[in-house]
């Protein structure tokens, strides 16, 4: 059974983890604080995702991987000088904003629109990719969506696993409650998975692959549609930062006997 | 792989080479107006390839006078990149010692004597002197105020839309390529290694990419220069022995500050007479400050995130900084050598540009705008070559490139600062001397003192100690310190009188929590360790462990054997380790026991 | 005027779990805070009866059920089927559901299918003057934000946890069914089992309630100068069997084995806690020997409950980062703990 899957992977940027991050509010609503000055990566979930895609593709000869990607331009092109010396795909890239307090049905309406778009789009084939939760929003929605306006029956999420069967029939262990995984069987594409984790390392940086992929995103990035989100649906109340700090208490004098009694009163309530 | 032109670093002075560079490679129409060689039809292929993570995360600078960046970009609008600001107000500040821990020799001691009793007449306000009047070289008029990292990526971003040049982030250099005495690429990291450079699961071998021109901007303490210099010597008396390592906070704040963007402070005289302080205010309450430690400060115990902290508490500083919160940390070698340190500037198939080719001018303590000028220097000369289609020999870089260098202000500055600092290898007051001295006589006078190697300079903790503290007492400190396996000058410092800092848990935070919090400091795994203690058994006889006290990410620890561990995951490639050190290596006397190689990771921040 | 669904899925036994009781919960409570509302319970499963008698008192007005062979597996097309004909029938303006891992796969798609809107992981929700509005985290949980929507049909998916359940008796409901035909197009995936995790001990367990984490401080050389290390071993080892605790370390912990230096021979990388480790979610956190350096805290972000034994009053747990420091040897006072954890718990 040799099959050549068309892969698409939605995946948006998000702000480098370890940054320290504020909401401001602004005339469109709620915003991060020096956003456009933040470092960013491409969200991690999405990112197994591509990598899950590309080791797929790699495995049925013919297939190809894309990569739709919303987000402001600047920042796409400078996250593309990482990302895209991992492995090889075609950049779709709309230029708008990356922010999560987007409404998640608004950003999959472009992502479908986008993915519609691609020629030759063949649903037999298709498999579309994403994370299962991006770092921002963290809503776990837009795949659904965007798998729901594309009629895609078969979807799964919080993927950590994808294996294809001798008969063509894909194998998907899905995340479920209680850190156990639920195993299906999807008889063909089309397929929509997002992706947790999955078994994948992080690929090693390619230089060729880096100058392949450049070749088709620069220009993608040149004409990067720009795109609004209405923002119409969602009105934010507030949004804050949790108290960073507690009010310890500090237990200076007291015999380890007490304390050990303390303790366990603790672990028992 | 083949290409046109590698870059090694994307610091001020490659963005310098490539903005000029890529403005001229396509014509209107988007044809090539110069045609590559290893792919004809085409632009040039021109490759830049970045240690750090991503841009403007491995450098730092924020006060220039824009004379290169104006001639580049002569509408610069400081309001179109985050953090920039026109200077506004300059002043030199000398801070007195308030708490009476600092080690000052009796010149200094005499002098802040004179200056606390004539208090009456001089404006001595908060434990500091603002000098009424400060040199002309020493000015930044009509400058800017940068954040480094903010105006990286702003140039970044412009270069690489032009389409016709690829920087590629978290990707180390790790050696030039080198044939019959020519440089004809570079070759990329191992990835998949572990620790000591041994192929592990995914093993990738670094890639090697060929290119006619290879342009070295590493930085002061780049491995590829390094390696250079070690293949190609340097020019005759011309050695790197002055240096000194940068640490800095990015703050907000408080909310009523009175400081106004565009101030711009710089101190000497406390912590130590010979730490030099600069501060720096952006647009929106923000301010970047921070302390040079430099290697003549002759001290075992030299620790740049301890002094920072004493020197922000300081009561001419606190008063504006107290109620701040930290938003960014980073540290970085500055190379102090400038022209003295300079190598050879280009040879067969390469040139060097930036600090690591001895750009950076000491006196006026400036290195972005004469980096960014070498950088503009070596674009105009490629073009050049390139159009006449001569090729990048040694004798024709030399005719266009190094020529260019020479007849430029950049040279002649240069020189006068060559001799300046001298003075400071014999003192502080008699480098402040010497240092006005030069500037102010345009180079014809300067007090003399040769530098010596770093290592040399680096006393015992029982000589610097002496008459402070008990050799009995070092040695009981030390095997406390190192049971718990930290560094040993905080112990030191609070027994002669340095007090504990306050932690407020916003400006005041742990060393740890300033890589985490300020720095975001970050490791990929897969990689060699960079930092490599080189003869163990020197390490092992070593009494000061200098590599330890002075690591700017706490990186380096008491390690099993006398030999210090290295913790890539803490590292900022800041460099210091590669000049403090208190051992030179059997044979080589510039050389000492720490190779600091090509390493990825480090700093996320774009602030610094 | 609101007409809210209970939107809840059975178990394989036919039971409702938790988080269902925790939905009505919120579903009763929302439904008195708002003039003119009615609940209307949605149940989907291999069967439902039995489940609908078990929340047969909780005031609602109806008892929705799809029901078969087909919606027993979790699987997005028969759930999303069963789901849009449970909210056609209620004419729901409003559904709150658990954010389980079965709802959150396919209810946002289903929020499309009927034109309405999802908000997922929400851990609050309240009304007032008619207007409702939910809580939920943002940027991985470093933001909270509290939001409204206008538009109907809402779904809102409650986080398992973060209400209080509902408690009734069981009795009689009177469902009506609903008869999905599920096309073969939403049969071609089959779930064809459960894969579990190997239990390991000492990996960090997601439903421990307590987290314990051992700091380097274990290891070092105590008050007589030497390290006690297998003395440690047996009292963290200890601990975690008698409290049920899972095993969380820090960085430098576990960094020493990888140096070959005598360390808890039980530790890898895996139970590392932190920036570069984990970030789990245990609702009590013990620390122990582990000094609160910011980037080992940052990985107790979901930590709600958190203490620590530490001999220095001056680590990182006393500024801010714990609720209770214990300033305390912590061999001697874990000794203790596990002496009194072992004895039956006073009735
Ligand atoms: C704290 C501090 C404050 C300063 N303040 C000022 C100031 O106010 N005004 C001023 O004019 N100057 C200042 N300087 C000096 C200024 O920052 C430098 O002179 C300038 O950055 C030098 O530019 P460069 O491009 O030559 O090198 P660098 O900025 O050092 O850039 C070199 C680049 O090469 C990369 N690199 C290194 N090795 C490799 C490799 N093997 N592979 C790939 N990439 C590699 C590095 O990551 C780095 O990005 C300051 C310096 C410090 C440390
Ligand atoms: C970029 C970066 C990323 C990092 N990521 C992580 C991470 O993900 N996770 C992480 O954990 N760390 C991380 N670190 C390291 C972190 O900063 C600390 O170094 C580390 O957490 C310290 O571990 P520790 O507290 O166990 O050890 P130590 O700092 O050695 O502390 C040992 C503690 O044990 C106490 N102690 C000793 N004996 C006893 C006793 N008998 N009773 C009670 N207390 C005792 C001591 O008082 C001391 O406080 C990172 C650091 C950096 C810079
Ligand atoms: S690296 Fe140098 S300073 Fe550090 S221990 Fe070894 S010899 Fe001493
Ligand atoms: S080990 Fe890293 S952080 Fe420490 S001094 Fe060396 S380069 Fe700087």
């Amino acid at each position: 059974m040799n099959t050549a899957y068309q892969i698409v992977v939605c995946g948006s940027i998000v702000p480098d983890p370890l940054q320290t991050l504020e909401p401001v509010t602004g005339p469109a609503g709620p915003a991060l604080k020096n956003e456009m000055m933040l470092p960013a990566v491409l969200d991690p979930w999405a990112s197994h995702a591509l990598y899950e895609a590309a080791n797929f593709a790699k495995h049925s000869a013919g297939s190809k991987v894309w990569l739709v990607s919303l987000g402001p331009k600047a920042k796409l092109q400078q996250v593309m000088m990482t990302v895209a010396q991992k492995v090889p795909f075609e950049l779709i890239a709309l230029d708008g904003p990356a922010s999560g307090f987007t409404d998640a049905a608004e950003v999959a309406a472009l992502l479908t629109e986008a993915i519609q778009s691609i020629p030759g789009l063949d649903k037999a084939k298709l498999l579309v990719f994403g994370g299962w939760e991006s770092a921002s929003r963290g809503a776990g929605a837009t795949m659904q969506i965007v798998g729901e306006r594309l009629g895609i029956l078969d979807q799964f999420q919080g993927v950590d696993e994808l294996k294809l069967n001798p008969d063509g029939s894909l194998e998907i262990l899905e995340r479920i409650e209680g850190g156990k995984h639920q195993v299906s069987r999807c008889v063909s594409p089309p397929a929509l998975l997002g992706w947790a984790t999955g078994n994948l390392p992080e690929p090693k940086n390619n230089p060729q692959v880096g100058m392949v992929n450049m070749r088709t995103a620069m220009p993608a990035l040149q004409k990067a549609k720009p795109v609004k989100l209405a923002g119409e649906s969602l009105t934010f109340k507030s949004v804050s930062l949790p108290k960073q700090l507690r009010e310890t208490k500090i237990v200076k004098d007291k015999s380890a006997d007490d304390i050990a009694r303390e303790i366990v009163e603790w672990i028992r309530k | 792989m083949d290409v046109d032109i590698v870059c090694v670093g994307f610091g001020p002075a490659t963005a310098g080479f490539l903005t000029t560079l890529s403005r001229q490679l396509l014509k209107a129409d988007g044809t090539p107006a110069i045609e590559s060689t290893v792919t004809p039809g085409m632009p040039p292929q021109i490759l830049c390839y970045e240690r750090a993570d991503d841009l403007g995360f491995g450098v730092s600078g924020v006060v220039t006078r824009a004379r290169g960046l104006r001639e580049t970009f002569p509408d610069l609008d400081p309001k179109q990149i985050p953090m920039a600001a026109l200077v506004a107000e300059e002043k030199v500040v000398y801070l007195l010692d308030p708490i009476g821990a600092s080690r000052r020799s009796w010149t200094v001691r005499a002098a802040d004597a004179c200056l606390r009793a004539f208090k009456g007449l001089l404006p001595l306000k908060n434990d500091a002197l603002e000098l009424p009047w400060s040199p002309a070289f020493l000015h930044k008029t009509g400058g800017l105020v940068l954040s480094m990292g903010q105006f990286m990526q702003w140039v970044g971003a412009q270069i690489q839309s032009t389409g016709t040049v690829q920087i590629w982030l978290g990707t180390p250099v790790s050696e030039a390529l080198i044939e019959d005495r020519n440089v004809v690429g570079v070759r990329l990291l191992d990835q998949g290694v572990d620790k000591q450079g041994k192929p592990g699961e995914g093993f990738m071998p670094g890639m090697d990419i060929h290119a006619a021109l290879t342009v070295l901007g590493d930085g002061p303490v780049g491995p590829v220069g390094q390696q250079i210099d070690a293949q190609f010597g340097t020019p005759e008396n011309h050695h790197s022995r002055d240096w000194a390592v940068g640490m800095k906070f990015v703050v907000d704040l408080p909310e009523n500050t009175p400081l106004k963007p565009g101030t711009v402070l710089h101190t000497f005289g406390f912590p130590e007479p010979e730490i030099f302080g600069f501060f720096y205010v952006q647009p929106d309450r923000i301010a970047s400050l921070g302390i040079f430690v430099p290697s003549w400060f002759d001290s075992p115990m030299r620790t740049s995130y301890r002094y920072l902290q004493h020197w922000m508490l300081h009561p001419y500083l606190w008063r504006y900084l107290e109620g701040s919160k930290l938003r960014s940390w980073g540290a970085k070698t500055l190379g102090e050598s400038g022209r003295r340190g300079e190598p050879h500037l280009a040879g067969n198939g390469y040139a060097r540009i930036g600090e690591g080719s001895g750009s950076t001018n000491v006196l006026t303590g400036s290195g972005i705008d004469e980096a960014w000028t070498t950088g503009t220097q070596l674009a105009e000369s490629v073009l050049e070559l390139l159009k006449a289609g001569k090729a990048f020999t040694k004798e024709n870089l030399e005719q266009s490139y190094v020529s260019r260098r020479r007849t430029s202000w950049l040279e002649s500055e240069a020189r006068v600062a060559e001799k300046s600092r001298d003075g400071f290898q014999k003192g502080f007051v008699r480098g402040m001397v010497g240092m006005a001295l030069a500037g102010l006589t345009n180079g014809r006078l300067a007090l003399n003192g040769e530098p010596v190697p770093p290592y040399q300079r680096i006393p015992t903790l029982e000589e610097y100690y002496r008459g402070r503290i008990s050799p009995e007492e070092i040695d009981q400190l030390g095997k406390e310190c190192r049971i718990k396996g930290v560094s040993l000058h905080s112990a030191l410092m609070q027994r002669c009188g340095w007090p504990a800092i306050p932690y407020d848990g916003k400006l005041l935070v742990s060393h740890q929590d300033a890589l985490l919090l300020g720095g975001k400091v970050q490791a990929p795994p897969g990689y060699a360790d960079h930092v490599v203690f080189l003869y163990p058994e020197l390490c092992q006889k070593c009494g000061t462990k200098i590599c330890i006290e002075l690591c700017s990410g706490q990186a380096i620890a008491p390690g099993q054997g006398g030999v210090p561990a290295f913790d890539r995951e803490k590292c900022v490639h800041c460099g210091a380790c590669y000049w403090n050190c208190s051992q030179s290596v059997p044979g080589n006397p510039e050389r000492m026991n720490i190779a600091f190689r090509a390493g990825t990771g480090g700093l996320h921040s774009a602030e610094n | 005027m609101e007409t809210i669904l209970l939107l809840a899925h059975t178990e394989p036994d036919g039971t409702l779990a938790k988080s269902a009781f925790e939905i009505l919960g919120a579903a009763t409570s929302l439904n008195s805070s708002l003039a003119g509302s009615k609940i209307i319970a949605g149940l989907v499963g291999e069967t439902v009866q039995s489940a609908a008698d078990s929340i047969a008192k909780c005031g609602a007005v109806k008892f929705l059920g799809v029901a078969g062979a087909d919606f027993a597996p979790s699987r997005y097309a028969s759930d999303a089927a069963a789901a849009e004909a449970i909210c056609r029938a209620a004419n729901a303006s409003l559904i709150l559901a658990p954010a389980t891992a079965r709802w959150n796969r396919v209810l946002p798609a289903v929020a499309q299918r009927l034109g309405g809107h999802a908000d997922t992981h929400i851990t609050g929700i309240e009304a007032s003057n008619g207007s409702i509005s939910v809580n939920r985290w943002y940027y991985r949980q470093r933001m909270e934000a509290s939001l409204q929507r206008k538009g109907r049909p809402w779904f809102i998916l409650l986080e398992p946890g973060s209400q209080p359940a509902w408690g009734g008796e069981r009795a009689p409901a009177k469902m009506e069914t609903i008869n999905v035909n599920l096309p073969e197009t939403c049969k071609r995936t089959t779930v064809v089992g459960l894969r579990e995790p190997t239990a390991d001990a000492q990996t960090i367990r997601p439903d421990a309630d307590l987290l314990l984490v051992a700091g380097a401080g274990w290891t070092k050389k105590q008050a007589d100068g030497q390290p006690h290390v297998k003395e440690a071993e047996k009292l963290i080892l200890g601990c975690l069997k008698l409290a049920r605790a899972s095993l969380g370390s820090s960085k430098s912990l576990v960094d020493l084995s990888g140096e070959g230096q005598a360390t808890l021979s039980f530790l890898t990388h895996l139970n590392q806690i932190g920036q570069t480790g984990s970030t789990p979610r245990h609702a009590k956190g013990l620390a122990t020997c582990c000094h609160g350096e910011e980037p080992h805290t940052v990985g107790w972000r979901f930590v709600n409950e958190r203490r620590a034994i530490n001999l220095d009053p001056g680590c990182g747990w006393a500024r801010g980062k714990a609720d209770v420091l214990y300033v305390a040897d912590a061999f001697t006072v874990v000794a203790k703990v596990n002496e009194l954890l072992a004895e039956k718990p006073a009735a």
